[in-house]
């Protein structure tokens, strides 16, 4: 099947600095795929020229379109939620919705108003009289009422407190996705969207440091909690980190391809978190 | 087409206070100061006898000046509507393409299948269109309450108010002037609308300062520098402005001298153009050299405007 998003040797300069660096990326259409990366390596300049808010160079593909020419005819298949913040704040709901339904072609009116019911918003207020949660909640049913082919998520849930931001996610994978539509999300919390992702891409100083499937994650990566006797022996099969776990009983242990049979003796077996291997890779090599 | 009305229609959700609450509250100084005038008139008047005898001395008058008198009247009347809405205009543009940088709504707009020069086309055609056929609405309801009121009055002093003035009064025809110099002021207007729209995408902070200080500063420079060559004036830009200005197709004058009204087209200073206030008169400056220089300048502005917008996010 044909990438939703593809790039070949994607740049993009500021000045004199590389924000990004030569990217290679492809991402097939029905995959949750979490960009993750501290704060200014890159994932924000990525995305916006994803979305052709931003000059690159390089090649770029997305659903088949170059996004800096042709943005206005690709935001027909694709959505975007920047963090909370960006809804006009003068708009009523009705003139959200009523607008949004004269713009897209794939917008259902019925599917909004039906997500709508679900929350505490009226027609007639306006986002700045709804709380953060609540303006994510009415982006969220404006974009799920979009049929579209790629939703991107940048900081999606920014400032919410924790009940808006599981109901968020929650609702996105149970009335939203399906096999034919592609996610990108990127956030500081991954802790909150390591099981919905099908896909990790780490990116640091601009390039990408590692594009993996959360499955692969499971049989390349092994963690262990290793107790201090046993300690030069797993030193030996050159683990890619190693940090202390709390109240300092055990040294946990991150290993990439090394046999399952081999780590056993050394102690008790995990597969990694996200927010740990994305730890290990950002860490090591520095 | 459906989106571009769609965009116009957001223009107006978002500016309503400029679009509309602002030609009601005109229209209401209007409606005030002629009931003021009224009330004045019946407290110091006795048994209202001036005024009968202004009634009646009117009704001696034939048909067709009394018809002149209301046109003036009407035509006159559009002036302070047209200089609010020439203010409303100019800083709804200066914040069309900026305010949704500053609050970042922009990454909700461009999030959206409008492309750059729909939505740039949308804010120039709310300034054009929207903004002459909401005050001419709100002008329209104001000349009819007055027209309701006067007639109230003539009917108290036992007055025939339909052939006093109702008959003779010929209002589509003055609607329809001030309707076509304002469209006509708003093509006369384009290279600056074209230029608050370039400042509107271009600005990082404070558009109002953006806009003013180039022309500004170019003009002190070249009045200096040619005052310095030649001892004139003529060709700065300065007097460019002026001339712009005062050759605007809009109704900008209206005095009364000599117990005549008297209505104009811009400001009667400069002699190029026949200030009266006809059709022919409007044609003229739109068909003119100058307006066609004016449109060389607005599409190279709009153009600027348009390739910024289409790089502008909310950094």
């Amino acid at each position: 099947m044909n990438p939703v998003i593809s790039a070949r040797g994607l740049s993009k300069r500021y000045g004199r600095t590389l924000a990004v660096d030569h990217i290679d990326l492809d991402i097939p259409p029905g995959r949750i795929v979490g960009l993750v990366g501290p704060n200014g390596a890159g994932k924000t300049t990525v995305l916006k020229a994803i979305l052709g808010l931003a000059t690159f160079e390089g090649d770029l593909s997305v659903l088949g379109k170059n996004p800096s020419r042709q943005r206005a005819a690709l935001m027909e298949d694709v959505c975007f939620i920047a963090d909370v913040a960006v809804l006009p704040r003068w708009i009523r709901v009705w003139q959200l919705i009523d607008l949004v339904e004269r713009l897209h072609p794939r917008f259902s009116r019925e599917k909004c108003l039906r997500y709508l019911a679900a929350t505490k918003i009226t027609r007639s207020q306006r986002v700045k009289q709804l709380s953060k949660g609540m303006v994510a909640q009415l982006h969220l049913a404006v974009v799920m009422a979009i049929d579209a082919r790629l939703l991107v998520l940048d900081e999606p849930t920014l400032g919410l407190d924790i009940l808006y931001r599981k109901r968020f996610y929650t609702n996105l994978l149970n009335d939203y996705f399906d096999a034919e539509r592609t996610i990108l999300i990127t956030t500081h919390q991954v802790e909150e969207v390591e099981h919905i992702l099908s896909d990790l891409l780490f990116i640091r100083d601009g390039k990408i440091s590692l594009a993996t499937s959360m499955e692969e994650v499971e049989q390349r990566y092994t963690e262990v909690m290793v107790k201090a006797e046993n300690i030069e022996q797993a030193r030996a099969l050159s683990p890619i980190h190693e940090r202390s776990a709390p109240f300092g009983k055990f040294t946990i242990f991150l290993f990439e391809g090394v046999d399952r049979e081999r780590l056993r003796p050394l102690g008790e077996l995990h597969a990694p978190r996200v927010a740990d291997l994305f730890v290990a890779t950002m860490e090591g090599g520095r | 087409m459906k989106r571009l009305l769609a965009l116009i229609r957001r223009e107006f959700w978002e500016n309503k206070g400029a679009f509309r609450t602002t030609p009601l509250v005109i229209g209401g100084i209007y409606i005030t100061f002629l009931l003021m005038s009224i009330f004045t008139t019946a407290h110091i008047d006795n048994d209202l006898y001036t005024f009968r005898e202004g009634v009646r001395m009117m009704a001696e008058q034939p048909t067709a000046t009394r018809g002149d008198i209301l046109y003036q009247i009407m035509l006159g009347s559009s002036v302070f509507f047209t200089v609010v809405m020439s203010f409303v205009v100019f800083f709804y543009l200066l914040g069309a393409l900026y305010d949704d940088r500053k609050d970042r709504s922009i990454l909700f707009w461009k999030s959206l299948p409008a492309s750059d020069t729909l939505t740039v086309a949308s804010k120039l055609l709310a300034a054009m269109v929207l903004a002459p056929l909401a005050f001419l609405a709100v002008l329209i309801v104001t000349h009819l309450l007055m027209a309701i009121i006067a007639s109230l009055m003539i009917l108290s002093v036992d007055a025939n108010p339909w052939s006093l003035f109702l008959s003779v009064a010929n209002p589509v025809k003055a609607w329809g002037m001030i309707a076509v110099s304002w469209f006509a002021a708003s093509i006369w207007a384009l290279p600056l609308f074209g230029w608050l729209l370039l400042v509107s995408a271009f600005a990082p902070r404070v558009p109002l300062l953006f806009a003013v200080l180039p022309p500004l500063v170019l003009s002190i420079l070249q009045i200096w520098i040619d005052f310095l060559r030649t001892f004139t004036l003529k060709n700065s830009m300065a007097g460019v402005i002026r001339d712009w200005f005062f050759n605007n197709p809009a109704i900008l004058t209206a005095e009364v001298s000599d117990g005549k009204g008297k209505v104009a087209l811009g400001v009667p200073l400069t002699g190029r153009f026949d200030h009266a206030v006809t059709l022919a008169n409007i044609f003229d400056r739109l068909f003119s050299l100058q307006m066609l220089g004016g449109l060389l300048l607005a599409v190279l502005f709009l153009g600027g405007a348009l390739w910024l917008r289409h790089r502008a996010t909310d950094s």
